[in-house]
């Protein structure tokens, strides 16, 4: 399976972090969207007429929306993922997914115009992407509410993968998340999951290693 | 707020490679500038009230100042090797003084918990013994002998090494650093951070790399180094004060940070003080 | 001044709070211990809330140096064998937790912080008004002990605003304690509302 992937592309890391998270091994194809803008020459154009990334193969499967993606990965290898157990469920879950389109435009355009020199209204879409994030986190404290530690169960989905990278990443674009607490303790909750990785912006949980203990260091391997 | 002595310093204004006729606008210490290309094929720079710029161009970008620069560029002689591959990183904006940015590149003892994994990782933290002078002659800051373990030191690197640093402080916002090249035992592999200083408390940051490295392709020697830089700019931007302080008393600096106990006193001996922080507060 | 709610700082985790002296980090150690420090890290600035609790200690996230609950430093990753010198310490602040929520003590005071006997905490959310603007949006009675009490859901609640230096509020809301689940995502809802009458009549101010 290959991916055209952008490093500081959050919606490439959607990507790269459920597949890390399930198991399921990529081949990556860097993409050169800053400074070198290759997602939108010929060659990828033929790929994804939008211009967009990322970009995800397999055989003759060809697709271009990271939630497809996330809905591809989880399907082959990890139904319980897929957030469909009830019809509330399922409904939620896309909910989620478009919501995450919406972070995208808000949380993710304010970073590329404060972090790569993108021209935008900049206090709108900062604007929008704090109306979005206080959104979630009235969602995330009722889920608590229910003794639930993610969007729409007691364990990960895709909508979780979907809403974090971009809600993780929003300091780079000057949006604060002091003031959420739920998101703070989702945001952790996945940094804690077995088989995450992390992207430029968001630090190991050096916590869950513990200190080492010096003089039992011995010779670099 | 004063540009000071920093004014007739050359400064990175944009890829050389980027510039075109139609021109581009950015900001200098303050000032908004125009950079476009000339039917000759030369690069002009103008303030917003049309005054012309000295410009040079070299190690990639387009360098100029707002005042009257006394000395020419500085060289980077290892990056006019033959063989070596030129890597553009572009730039990345950071709200941080410009002198932050330049003091955490040439900082090693960061690497285990910025950069897990790749620079550097727990239990590897400790930082020996290095040199560190102020060459008097060329008026630059120097680190020699500096040594950290690396699990993965460079794209072409595989499993970890001990890699050997030299620093380089030639300007006040411009770094080189040395480093062991994988590829080329014998060799350094040239990394620089040139540091655009918008305002004291904003920066442009222009990443640039001269590597003896034929096997991995241009876009991934780019993203590596975006890689890193990206780690540090949610820590550049979350140091308080802003400013870097350059008066003892306000941080602890230990054995470690020679390299910047000595870069702040050479900024202060020259009253480089544009993203200072004079007084304690 | 109430800064935070028990139930949202579990054990080894560490969060940013703006107070009047400033900046702080709270953390609570891996087993239970609440403490404040500065949030600006001795060694370079960086701020602590970005750091990391291992076991009793807060670390820095940029060079690793450890801080105790008393602030001194414990260890310095890049010299191993080095004590940190006594000199090296993060200041530190009071806090006291009863109620499932998180008290700094402002200056030196003998007062305890207010009991509410017959509420618990359910939620704190961020506020684009001052205080004064959220207690005429509730249409509450303000307490000697700086609390507001008013009705939301048809639920009496208690809220506790704590001023923040860029002129917006930290609000925590108190329920009932016999709530039910259901009311309380009722309070939850109905906080939200609030939230936007406070904000709408700032604006429609500022416009005035
Ligand atoms: N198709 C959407 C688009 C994701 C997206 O916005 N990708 C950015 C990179 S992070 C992009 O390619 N933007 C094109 C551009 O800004 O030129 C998805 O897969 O979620
Ligand atoms: S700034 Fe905190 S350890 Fe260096
Ligand atoms: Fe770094």
């Amino acid at each position: 399976m290959k991916l055209y992937d952008y490093i500081l592309s959050p919606s490439c890391y959607k990507v790269r972090l459920l597949a890390a998270l399930l198991g399921i091994p990529l081949e990556l194809r860097a993409v050169d969207f800053h400074p070198g803008g290759e997602h939108r020459k010929p060659e990828l154009l033929a790929l994804n007429p939008a211009g967009s990334i990322p970009i995800l193969e397999d055989g003759e499967l060809r697709l271009t929306e990271s939630a497809a993606m996330l809905v591809y990965l989880a399907s082959l290898t990890s139904p319980d993922w897929l957030g469909r157990d009830t019809a509330a469920e399922a409904a939620r879950t896309e909910q989620w997914l478009s919501f995450a389109q919406r972070l995208t435009a808000s949380l993710g355009g304010a970073r590329l115009c404060e972090m790569l020199l993108r021209p935008g209204d900049l206090a709108a879409l900062q604007a929008a992407g704090i109306a979005a994030l206080r959104e979630l986190e009235a969602a995330l404290f009722a889920q608590r509410l229910h003794g639930e530690d993610f969007l729409v169960a007691g364990r990960p989905t895709i909508a979780d993968i979907a809403c974090f990278p971009y809600v993780a990443l929003a300091p780079d674009g000057s949006v604060s998340l002091d003031p959420y607490p739920s998101i703070r303790l989702w945001l952790r909750a996945i940094r804690a999951l077995p088989g995450f990785i992390e992207m430029p912006g968001i630090h190991r949980l050096h916590e869950l290693k513990p200190e080492p203990v010096h003089g039992a260091e011995g010779e670099p391997a | 707020m004063t540009t000071g002595a920093m004014r007739d310093e050359w400064y990175p204004v944009g890829l050389r490679s980027k510039v075109d006729a139609g021109g581009q606008q950015t900001m200098l210490m303050g000032e908004q500038i125009r950079l476009r290309e000339t039917p000759g094929g030369a690069v002009a720079v103008e303030t917003a009230d049309g005054r012309a710029l000295p410009v040079v161009v070299g190690h990639g970008h387009v360098w100029t100042s707002l005042g009257q620069p006394t000395r020419p560029l500085f060289a980077i002689p290892e990056a006019d090797q033959p063989g070596r591959r030129l890597v553009e990183v572009g730039v990345v904006r950071v709200r941080c003084s410009p002198l932050r940015a330049v003091e955490n590149f040439l900082d090693i003892a960061h690497f285990p918990f910025v950069h897990t994994d790749i620079l550097g990782a727990e239990p590897h933290t400790e930082v020996e013994r290095y040199e560190v002078e102020i060459r008097e002659k060329e008026d630059e800051v120097w680190a020699t002998k500096v040594r950290f373990y690396q699990p993965q030191a460079a794209k072409s690197a595989s499993g970890g090494i001990t890699t050997d640093y030299m620093y380089r402080v030639p300007a006040p916002t411009c770094s080189v650093l040395y480093k062991t090249c994988p590829a080329r035992p014998g060799e350094w592999d040239v990394i620089t951070l040139f540091v655009q200083p918008l305002t004291e408390e904003l920066c442009d940051v222009w990443p640039w790399m001269a590597l003896y490295d034929d096997v991995t392709p241009m876009t991934d020697l780019i993203h590596f180094q975006q890689m890193i830089f990206l780690q540090d700019r949610s820590i550049l931007e979350n140091q308080i004060p802003r400013r870097l302080p350059l008066d003892p008393g306000m941080e602890i600096p230990t054995r470690a940070d020679l390299t910047s106990v000595a870069y702040r006193r050479w900024l202060k001996r020259h009253n480089y003080t544009y993203g200072a922080q004079l007084v304690a507060q | 001044m109430p800064v935070a709610l028990s139930s949202d700082i579990p054990p080894a985790t560490v969060i940013p709070l703006q107070t009047p002296s400033g900046p702080m980090a709270l953390w609570r150690s891996a087993s239970g211990r609440l403490s404040m420090s500065a949030d600006r890290c001795p060694h370079r600035g960086m701020r602590l809330s970005h750091g990391f609790v291992r076991g009793e200690a807060l670390s820095c996230i940029y060079h690793g140096w450890s801080y105790s609950q008393d602030g001194h430093c414990l260890r310095i990753p890049a010299h191993p064998d080095l004590e940190p010198p006594a000199a090296i310490r993060v200041a530190t602040a009071t806090v006291c937790e009863t109620g499932g929520v998180v008290w700094l003590a402002l200056a030196q005071t003998e007062s305890q912080p207010p009991r509410f006997s017959h509420h618990t905490p359910l939620r704190s959310l961020a506020f684009a008004a001052a205080p004064t603007a959220i207690l005429v949006a509730l249409n509450g009675r303000a307490s000697a002990d700086g609390s507001m009490q008013g009705e939301l859901a048809g639920l009496s609640v208690i809220l506790l605003c704590a001023p923040q230096p860029d002129g917006t509020s930290m609000v925590h809301v108190l329920a009932p304690s016999d709530a039910t689940l259901e009311e309380r995502l009722a309070i939850s809802s109905a906080t939200e509302a609030l939230r936007r009458t406070a904000e709408t009549a700032l604006a429609t101010e500022a416009a005035a």
